[in-house]
């Protein structure tokens, strides 16, 4: 679907715009759940609070981070959804 | 699993207080942690179907929104029994999700390996 500077082809693509902190992770669950699990997911978020939340959620929730971009802020993530 | 209690002591009286302690909550739940919303003392207030409707802080999910989602994820509601009683409030009114407990369940939770941050 979408493609994040050169990486990886995504397989769906999700605009989160300004959402932050919990707002942010509730809306990645949400959209993440019913997606199987090896699914490419392209992020965008706009939040400065982003770049260390979004890193983390997947370290929690075990999905691997493969591909942060959109320069120093980091605005664009490609995730793959883990088991 | 990791358990994370939120202790929220607020409602009208300091909506900033109260809607960050529930987005807080989200991230906490969102992220694959066993999450528990205790609402103590004023907080016992959110726990009344219809009362969160018109708490909405500038730049925040309403509150009502919040609570949902943390339940819709798998959060608990605990509320104070004592605070409840205190106040006259309805346990017939209790929004999904909310269980009024005394404070042995509080303790036992974080006795048992859970942290808390309270709002």
């Amino acid at each position: 679907m979408g493609e994040i500077a050169g990486h990886l082809e995504s397989d769906v693509f999700y605009d989160f715009g300004e959402m932050s902190c919990g707002d942010l992770l509730i809306a990645l669950l949400k959209a993440m759940r019913p997606l199987p699990v090896g699914t490419l997911v392209e992020v965008r978020a706009l939040d400065p609070g982003a770049p260390i939340d979004i890193p983390a959620w997947c370290r929690m929730v075990g999905h691997a981070l493969l591909v942060r971009a959109g320069g120093p802020q980091n605005t664009h993530y490609l995730i793959r959804k883990g088991g | 699993m990791a358990k994370l209690l939120i202790s929220i002591t607020n409602a009208k009286n300091d909506t900033d207080r109260a809607t960050v302690g529930c987005v807080v909550a989200n991230a906490s739940v969102a992220s694959g942690v066993e999450t528990v919303v205790f609402l103590s003392t004023e907080g016992v207030r959110l726990s009344q179907e219809g009362y969160a409707d018109d708490i909405h802080e500038e730049g925040f999910a309403p509150l009502k929104k919040l609570l949902t989602d943390f339940v819709d994820a798998g959060g608990n509601i605990w509320v104070c029994s004592p605070c409840f009683k205190k106040r006259g409030l309805d346990e017939h009114k209790l929004v999904p999700g909310a269980t009024i407990v005394g404070g042995a369940k509080a303790v036992e939770f974080l006795s048992t390996g859970g942290s808390c941050m309270t709002y």
